[in-house]
């Protein structure tokens, strides 16, 4: 177990260390803002006085290695500063509407992996035949269209052609949960209120799945390639010159080692994913960080910008480590260290 | 001629593909007698592994492969058998040792759950105390002295030899009447390749098991089988007791063979002359004396 | 080459590739000569006809100011193939160099190249083009500046990957023993070698810059009105779903078609470069 430890204390210095170099990055981008953002902050109205006492505030006036100190040691305190957009701190903003996303992400994320691999183990399966041919159609559609064409297409069809879901929302307004921790599937089971767990599901069940449909055509592609290719390698043979049974060999010979790379693509779509979920709020009035996030940039709130920017950069960095994990956890080479060769 | 384990009768296997049709097997005999070593011996793209291949019934699922000939084993027509009967016999009554040790065997899973994996096919029951018991005493067969710590391994924690030898003696634990060795020990180095032979000869010969050996170097097989055939583009072109060929090869094919074996006496590896024309003569068969065939 | 337009011809996926990315890069180039109505891709305005569904006159219907909406669709693919291919002619010699001297040279050059790679593809690609897109004007040019940004990684990381294991290879070795320059054996001899495995990844992404950019002035923050663009038309036309469905429907089947033609022949590229390698 301690090979494990080892790495995965490896890969978070490593995070940390990018992390550190996303938040110069995203600190350098909101800085080389051509307009002033006091200015825009302040609306035309401003005297050149309020002007001028929001730049000391924001620390416009010093030079940016500077300003960059107080925003680290700000973050080491836990905080982002304050949103000029909604003047509350960045902090309570996203701790607002990160839960909602996250929630969809991963709702999104379930249905990608339970609908994706099996997609990718019954194309491979078939390997050239009309089943191959029709997954690799279907998932190439896929990943060809932008989440919110998908949003589109998917509420046409079956919220006001076939009204099986609801337009748009989190929940009914009939039901009323009380915030325990934002995430609204825990608060349902928390206040035992199983049936606006229910209609909290339904209400995931779309945006959720326009969101995976492009990782539920890559993660099938994958599986598919990986199996595929893991057919081929004589542990398989070997496997059926003894006899075992076609299934077994599938599910313990194939299906784990092909895995193993799967897996990191999966960490890759959940960051796509994490950017997507943009578009499909945005169709889905879903109460998460697309409508704040939209609005800081537009309104070049910076602090809002790099505080967002860099708690989804986390969140990313976050599911990639998890990711790691697992593939540790399936892979005896990296679980026991390569004593050998 | 039901007597012999294994009895093949113009076996011709055909593959499709995008291009048509091709035929890679044109009607080839053999046969492998109860406790007896069989070499078929063939350069590779001659055959001789989808032979092997088709034995253990490999080939019969997949599409693409069209088989038409007789394989009898143990005097049954393996065409007769359902699928779900032909697996019964693969990894009980006979079983394969494969070319690449590492690779061939399973990567995430430990030596001694691939050995349960096996003793399983016999002993449904089979658990892991039952496994370490039955593979323990396979493992020190095969002279591998600290067969706990082997058990606990993966296949990357051990060296190539020790993966070859932890496959042999996996192949011999349900007992098989037919064992089928597909050039074992190419991957590794010469003296483990050495080593390995003379192990498997052994073993084979304190089990009464018959064995099928395929290789490409007839320097190997002059020391391990009986008997040999030896096999060109899909076609047997000569076949005999192993010393008899040896002394007096017949065919063209197999003169090109044994003056490609590398000798110490002589400089240099002499090349195989290109005359495919001569290669493609009839079969020369040596009378067989003694050995029931 | 012969070779690999035998095999593009022999199956129906990739020839339905091909048709799909023909149509679209014909449509683009020739919409002057296609388009019913060309001075519709600027500020026209006509209430007579305006949100009119599809009809003789008007294929796909009309927008919220009587714009012919097949005509401004002709015109945002000439738009989207412009700065998908703008994009990648900045990113993948930019991506590629920073590769290739990181695998090649190795130590300290490549730990500082990958880790700034790194750092580009941690951030989520759209969060980083959105958040460059926010403090740049919205414009064309800024676009595409903010799209090249988040591109050029993955081809730092591919070319990377690529010459860690061609490095390793004996004629890269052959040409060190002779004394080759450095520059010779990164350009002339590595390089050529990654090039199957650049042209495919270009090919599938010239759809995927059509499909970001088209995300980006979905939220607002790309090309503005009144320049025709899919990605704004879904975004305005979302608001009158579903009696306007053809708004939000054909400029989303437009990115759809043009996308999935991409797709379709990079993956039968991905096939016939692999296996001929």
């Amino acid at each position: 177990m301690s090979a494990v430890l080892k790495l995965l204390a490896g890969r978070l210095a490593i995070s940390l260390l990018v992390l550190a170099g996303v938040s110069m990055l995203i600190f350098a981008i909101a800085r080389v803002i051509p307009g002033d953002p006091a200015r825009i902050a302040l609306g035309p109205n401003a005297t050149p006085e309020q002007v001028e006492k929001l730049r000391q505030e924001l620390r416009l006036d010093q030079p940016i290695w500077l300003q960059y100190g107080h925003f680290l040691s700000d973050l080491s305190r836990g905080e982002l500063g304050t949103s000029l957009y909604t003047n509350r701190p960045v902090t309570r903003d996203i701790a607002q509407f990160l839960p909602a996303t996250l929630e969809l992400i991963l709702a999104a994320g379930i249905l990608m992996i339970c609908i994706g691999l099996p997609l990718g183990i019954v194309a491979a399966k078939n390997e050239g035949g009309f089943i191959d041919n029709l997954v690799r159609v279907v998932s190439l559609l896929g990943v060809s269209a932008p989440s919110f064409v998908w949003a589109v297409i998917l509420m046409i069809l079956f919220a006001f052609f076939l009204p099986l879901f609801p337009i748009a929302g989190r929940i009914g307004t009939q039901f009323d949960v009380p915030q325990i921790t934002g995430f609204l599937f825990v608060d349902c089971l928390l206040t035992g209120k199983l049936d606006a767990l229910a209609d909290a599901l339904w209400h995931v069940a779309l945006p959720a799945f326009a969101l995976a449909l492009s990782g539920i055509g890559q993660a099938a592609r994958l599986t598919r390639a990986n199996m595929v290719e893991t057919y081929r390698r004589p542990h398989i043979e070997m496997a059926r010159s003894y006899g075992f049974p076609e299934w077994r060999i599938a599910r313990k010979y194939a299906f784990r080692p092909s895995l193993i790379p799967s897996l990191t693509i999966i960490g890759l779509d959940f960051a796509a994913m994490l950017g997507n979920a943009f578009l499909v709020e945005a169709i889905f009035a879903w109460p998460g960080l697309s409508r704040y996030g939209v609005a800081v940039i537009l309104r070049k709130d910076l602090n809002a910008i790099v505080g967002t920017v860099l708690i989804i950069s986390a969140a990313f960095l976050i599911a990639n480590l998890i990711v790691d994990l697992l593939i540790a956890l399936i892979n005896p080479r990296i679980r026991h260290g390569r004593d050998r060769s | 001629m039901t007597d012999n384990i294994l009895d093949i009768q113009d076996l011709r296997l055909s593959f499709r593909s995008h291009g048509g049709v091709t035929e890679v097997l044109h009607g080839v005999s053999l046969s492998v007698a109860p406790e007896e070593r069989v070499a078929l011996v063939g350069e590779s793209g001659s055959g001789k592994s989808v032979t092997a291949r088709a034995v253990l019934g490999l080939l019969q699922s997949q599409r693409s492969a069209q088989i038409t000939g007789r394989i009898l084993f143990e005097g049954r027509d393996l065409a007769s058998l359902s699928g779900a009967n032909r697996r019964k016999l693969r990894g009980t009554k006979m079983s394969m040792i494969f070319q690449d040790p590492v690779s061939s065997l399973n990567p995430l899973f430990r030596i001694e759950d691939q050995f349960r994996e096996v003793l399983r096919r016999s002993e449904r029951s089979a658990d892991m105390r039952r496994t370490r018991e039955v593979a323990g005493k396979l493992l020190r067969d095969v002279s591998i002295d600290d067969p706990e710590r082997v058990l606990a391994s993966f296949p990357f924690q051990l060296s190539g030899g020790m993966n070859q030898r932890v496959m042999i003696a996996m192949a011999l634990v349900n007992e098989p009447s037919l064992l089928i060795a597909d050039e074992p020990g190419t991957a590794l180095d010469v003296t483990v390749q050495d080593q390995t032979l003379k192990l498997m000869r052994k073993l084979a010969d304190d089990r009464r098991a018959a064995v099928f050996f395929i290789s490409h170097n007839l320097g190997v097989v002059r020391e391990f089988s009986n008997r040999l055939y030896v096999i060109y583009q899909g076609r047997i072109v000569e076949s005999g007791p192993t010393g008899s060929i040896f002394d007096d090869p017949r065919h063209p094919y197999t003169k090109a063979l044994l003056a490609a074996v590398p000798r110490i006496t002589r400089a240099g590896i002499p090349e195989i002359e290109e005359s495919p024309e001569a290669f493609s003569a009839p079969c020369e068969i040596h009378e067989t004396a003694g050995v029931a065939a | 080459m012969n070779r690999a337009v035998q095999i593009i011809l022999s199956r129906p996926l990739s020839i339905a590739g091909s048709v799909l990315i023909a149509v679209v890069v014909l449509s683009a180039a020739m919409a002057d000569l296609l388009a019913p109505f060309p001075d519709h891709r600027g500020t026209v305005v006509d209430f007579s006809n305006f949100n009119q569904p599809p009809s003789r006159q008007n294929l796909m219907g009309t927008d919220l100011v009587g714009r012919d909406l097949f005509s401004r669709i002709l015109y945002a693919y000439r738009l989207s193939l412009i700065l998908g291919a703008v994009v990648l002619a900045l990113a993948v010699p930019v991506g590629v160099t920073v590769g290739l001297v990181a695998g090649y040279f190795g130590g300290w050059v490549r730990f500082v190249l990958m880790r700034t790679t790194d750092v580009f593809l941690s951030i989520p690609p759209l969060v980083l083009a959105m958040s460059i897109m926010g403090v740049l004007e919205p414009t064309l040019t800024n676009g595409m500046i903010a799209v090249t940004v988040m591109w050029w990684p993955w081809y730092s990381r591919l070319v990377h990957n690529l010459t860690l294991a061609e490095r390793e290879e004996g004629y890269v070795l052959a040409a060190e023993i002779i004394g080759a320059s450095r520059f010779h054996v990164m350009f002339r001899e590595i390089l050529p070698n990654c090039v199957p495995a650049i042209l495919t990844k270009m090919t599938l992404d010239l759809g995927f810059v059509i499909l970001i950019a088209s995300s980006l002035s979905f939220l607002g923050l790309g090309v503005q009105p009144p320049t025709p663009d899919l990605g704004s038309m879904v975004a305005e036309g979302a608001q009158y779903l579903p009696d306007s469905w053809w708004l939000t429907v054909f400029p989303g089947l437009a990115i759809l078609v043009a996308v999935f033609g991409f797709n379709l022949l990079g993956d039968a590229l991905r096939e016939i470069l692999g296996t001929e390698q």
